[in-house]
């Protein structure tokens, strides 16, 4: 690759936007090429400093706080709309008819699930984090100290999970807590990045699985992976290649404590 | 799935994302906090028929729509000055660079105001970028724009900030190129 065909893909590069093949073509003249190698650690340079100077501005309890009201209001207003007209009364039979039907689906759809005799982790993970960020008991134990936490977890559990330290890799601990997965008690190891929170259920028994290891939930990346006697099951709104490394370095660094 | 219990799901974990954004547009708390409340309105309403997996980039979406629409009522003369297609088509002539003299002339001693004074043009394509991580097909979306014009913008954007006098510190070079 010459220097005509790479400077148009030098920032596509730097964004993450180029497939491994064409990357490492890339990455093989930047190496060679001091003009695009300049080009391309601008980008990674000013990202840097927008990360570290330049707030990222998350939004205010109260207005989390008002939404989840109107959200409410609203669901309980439109509860209400069929009754209010007998024009509308053949479109309330209708949507009546539908309800049956989703419920039929459901029940089939439920059934099929009980069937197979299984949960999924990754969407029950999902729905505890979720849970957890909206009632804002994410953390239960606050410390960016593992000494902190993994005797608070193991104080509440039959098991003791390891707790990395992360934070030189640029994934702070915040804390852990318990929460619920499938019937059981596990515990929640939750680890920052940049504005993000992840959440990482530990526990000794696999999580049954059979998804990929990597993949994304209702806007949510999830990632599994085993080791150091644990299985380890990360949600987060990170994207999936920063997922992907943190889960690397989750389960390859942690050294038995 | 209610419609309460999917705006639960799909639009609230994605709120500090909907707000950042505004906030970065609007560049004030309260105005930030009306926009978003107004875009959520508007999610409640079409909430039904998203799916999970682009929720975000829906959300942000509606927010800046929510934006645009509130900014036509207060802040007409911003629409007018930052018009997306205007700035494009300036940047078509490299002797004019109208973005770069009002970054010079705004008073921007640190990164976070230069990147407050950037055309909203290049803003909001900035911060889906560097601060919610959008690809440039999800950014294409959000803007409704080619992914072309995604990467232009975006190397406009990082341009003017690289070149912003104020934060050179480093070489004199940017004091050459006359307004």
């Amino acid at each position: 690759m010459n220097c005509n065909e790479a400077t148009p893909l030098v920032t596509a590069f730097a964004d993450g936007e180029i497939d491994r093949l064409r990357g490492y073509s890339i990455r093989k003249h930047l190496d060679g090429c001091a003009d695009c190698k300049a080009k391309y650690e601008a980008v990674l340079a000013l990202r840097e400093r927008l990360r570290t100077e330049v707030p990222y501005f998350v939004a205010p309890p109260g207005l989390r706080a008002r939404l989840g009201v109107l959200a409410e209001e609203t669901s309980v207003a439109q509860r209400r709309v069929p009754q209010t007209s007998d024009r509308w009364r053949w479109l309330a039979g209708g949507a009546f008819a539908g309800s049956l039907a989703t419920v039929l689906v459901w029940m089939l759809g439920t059934a099929v699930l009980q069937s197979r005799g299984n949960v999924d982790p990754g969407l029950e993970a999902v729905a505890a984090h979720s849970r957890a960020t909206l009632g804002q008991h994410l953390i239960q134990v606050a410390s960016a100290d593992q000494h902190t936490v993994k005797p608070w977890l193991s104080s509440r559990l039959d098991y003791s999970p390891p707790v990395p330290d992360l934070a030189s890799a640029g994934f702070p601990l915040l804390g852990g807590r318990l929460d619920y997965l499938d019937g059981h008690a596990v515990a929640v190891l939750v680890y920052g990045y940049r504005q993000h929170t992840i959440d990482v259920f530990v526990r000794p028994e696999p999580f049954h699985d059979a998804s990929p290891a990597a993949r994304s939930v209702r806007g949510f990346n999830v990632a599994r992976a085993a080791g150091s006697g644990m299985d380890w099951l990360a949600v987060s709104d990170v994207n999936a290649d920063v997922l992907g490394q943190f889960m690397q370095r989750l389960v390859g660094g942690s050294a038995p404590n | 799935m209610s419609e309460h219990r999917r705006f639960e799901d799909l639009v609230l974990p994605h709120l500090d994302a909907a707000y950042n954004l505004a906030r970065w547009l609007a560049r004030d708390t309260h105005d930030a906090e009306d926009v978003v409340q107004d875009a959520c309105v508007r999610a409640l309403k079409y909430v039904g028929s998203v799916h999970g997996g682009d929720a975000r980039a829906w959300l942000l979406t509606i927010v800046r729509h929510a934006f645009y629409d509130w900014c036509r009522r207060n802040r007409p003369v911003e629409i007018a000055r930052d018009d997306g297609s205007a700035i494009d088509a300036a940047v078509d002539h490299v002797s004019v660079g109208p973005e770069q003299a009002a970054l010079r002339s705004s008073d921007s001693r640190t990164l976070a105001e230069a990147v407050a004074a950037l055309p909203l043009a290049y803003r909001e394509v900035l911060v889906l970028r560097e601060m919610e991580e959008l690809s440039y097909k999800d950014i294409a979306r959000v803007l409704d724009i080619p992914v072309g014009t995604v990467m232009s913008r975006l190397a406009r954007a990082r341009g003017l900030l690289q070149r912003s006098p104020l934060l050179h510190a480093i070489a004199g070079r940017a004091t050459g190129d006359g307004a």
